[in-house]
Order: C-alpha cells, then sequence, then structure tokens
C-alpha cells in the first residue's frame, strides 16, 4: 500500500547498528537504513511505549550457532528490557521484523541468518510478530512510529553503502510500502 | 576439583531464549544438572523447595530482579551457601558493587562467550572436570 511521507513535525532519529531507542513520545519516527541487518520494531499497543534495534550477528555466527545465538539474545533483550522500564507490559508486546536483505550473491547470506534468527527469538519468547517484511534483495529505509506502531519502509537502490549521517549521498528511493 | 556434572544449577532469566543460551553454554562445560525460572519470584520458591548449589541468575527482570533474588537467597539459612553468578548488561556495572555487598560470589556481563563463564565458574568452584 503506497503512503504519505513523513510529516514535516515528526521528530526523527536515526538508529544505527547496534543501537536502540525507546520512546512513547508520538512525535518521534525511529528511522534506520538496513542491508543484511535486521531491526525489530517493538510496543506495547495500551500504553504507546516502543523503540526499535539494529543488530547484526557477528560474522561467520549465524543463527544457528552458540555464538550468534548469544549475542542476538543480547540485543533484543536491550530492546526489551528497556521498553519495558518505560511502561510496556511483557504480555501486551508486539513486533514488526525487517531487514536481513541478501546483499551480494556471491557470498553468505548473512541477512538470512539474520532474519532466522529474529523469527526463531520471538517465536520461543512468545511475542507475535504482527508485520514487517524480511529477506529479499537490497536495502531498505525504514520509518518506524512506536506509538501508532506504523511502519513505512522503502527500498532504496545504490551502488554505495548508505550512510546515514549524509542525506546527500546518491541514493535512490524506488517507492514507499506501509507495512501494517 | 569438582565435577561440573554434580552440580546443580538454578537458571533466572525473563527470557526463555537467554535461559536455553546459558543452558547451552553449561552443558558444554560439562554440567548436566538444571532447572529454570523465569524470574526471580519462581526462582526464589525453587531455591526453597530444593536448593541448587549454582544459582545464575539476570539482575533485570520482573517481580523480583536479580539483586532481590540475591538477598532472599542470602537471607534463608537453606539456601545462603548457594554460589551466586549475576549476569549484567554493560550499563549495570555500578550495580555488581551492591550484589558484591550482598554476597554475589560472582558476575558476568552480557554477551558473554564460553570461555568467560568458565573463567567465572572456575573463579567460584576451581578448576572444573
Amino acid at each position: 500500500m503506497m503512503s504519505a511521507e513523513a510529516l514535516a513535525t515528526d521528530r526523527r532519529i536515526h538508529v544505527g547498528q547496534g543501537e536502540h531507542h525507546v520512546t512513547s513520545d508520538r512525535s518521534v519516527m525511529l528511522t534506520t537504513i538496513l542491508g543484511s541487518c535486521v531491526a525489530m520494531c517493538l510496543r506495547d499497543p495500551d500504553t504507546g511505549v516502543g523503540g526499535m534495534n539494529h543488530f547484526l550477528l557477528p560474522e561467520g555466527e549465524g543463527s544457528g550457532t552458540d555464538a550468534g545465538r548469544r549475542y542476538g539474545a543480547y540485543a533484543m533483550e536491550l530492546l526489551i528490557n528497556d521498553v519495558l522500564k518505560a511502561g510496556a507490559r511483557r504480555d501486551r508486546l508486539e513486533a514488526k521484523l525487517f531487514g536481513g536483505g541478501r546483499m551480494f550473491a556471491s557470498l553468505k547470506d548473512v541477512g538470512l541468518a539474520n532474519a532466522d534468527f529474529a523469527e526463531r527469538f520471538l517465536r520461543d519468547e512468545g511475542i507475535p510478530v504482527v508485520g514487517g517484511s524480511l529477506r529479499g534483495p537490497g536495502w531498505r529505509r525504514l520509518h518506524y512510529w512506536p506509538a501508532t506502531g506504523r511502519a513505512l519502509q522503502r527500498a532504496v537502490t545504490d551502488n554505495h553503502v548508505p550512510l546515514p549521517a549524509s542525506p546527500s549521498a546518491t541514493v535512490t528511493d524506488s517507492g514507499a510500502v506501509e507495512i501494517f | 576439583m569438582p565435577a561440573a556434572a554434580a552440580i546443580h544449577v538454578l537458571i533466572v532469566d525473563d527470557q526463555q531464549s537467554m535461559r536455553a543460551v546459558i543452558r547451552s553454554s553449561l552443558q558444554q562445560l560439562g554440567f548436566r544438572e538444571f532447572r529454570e525460572a523465569p524470574d526471580g519470584e519462581v526462582g526464589l520458591r525453587e531455591m526453597i523447595t530444593k536448593p541448587a548449589h549454582l544459582v545464575i541468575s539476570d539482575f533485570n527482570m520482573p517481580k523480583l530482579d536479580g539483586l532481590g533474588l540475591l538477598r532472599a537467597v542470602r537471607a534463608h539459612p537453606p539456601t545462603q551457601g548457594a554460589a551466586f553468578i549475576m549476569l549484567t548488561g554493560r550499563a549495570d556495572r555500578e550495580l555488581v558493587q551492591r550484589a558484591v555487598q550482598f554476597g554475589v560470589n560472582n558476575y558476568l556481563v552480557k554477551p558473554f562467550t564460553v570461555a568467560q563463564l568458565k573463567e567465572k565458574l572456575e573463579g567460584v568452584f576451581g578448576p572444573l572436570t
């Protein structure tokens, strides 16, 4: 479904790799750019408290390895703990998962391992996945409004690794899809 | 030199995934006897019902956190001799000092490796077989 752009009044907060951010501010839009990384968007719909992380399992440590699970479980725990501290209730949490793209056809599919891990983690924790977009080729730009749960994903075409700090880079959006 | 297989462990963490990670890591080190609890309250009940030799507990948990569990375990004579290792996040280092005051035996910062877990365990029990 095509969607309107982010509102000019939205306060944008970028979530970089290895970071997470939690808010209950209705004006906050969390953004990130994902390749093979995965972002978990998590919220309590009753309180509007929510957040996003952006994680990548260690290189060579897929979803099936102990080291991958140890690191991944910790990355997820950081976001869950902070959402709970901010007033969310664990039994009301719902998630959307994005990313895990296959970036280079000739290399190991790191994105697949990240996506598999994220899905397994949420299944094991009993947190429902209510939307999102995992796997597939290429970069994607993600906008997420924790207060409402709205998520907007754009496919990004670019020959270079996108640099979030330099919006003037030759990055082209190729259409937005609203994810429910 | 204690045999890891003879040490009964109670794993307390509100994330099932983290409990599985801890269990798997302990299995690699030769441990065989486990029980699990999803929060400090259940963990304390488990300890009172049947004391374990070792508690590995997360700090951040609902109902009763790791520090509360530690204090309760140390206050209850049948359980106060149990070894207690606290798991903390990087931002929780200052809490380690409080845990030490309440009698924690060691702590482990997440995400941890099996080698780091072994080092912490041997710091408490001595070399494991």
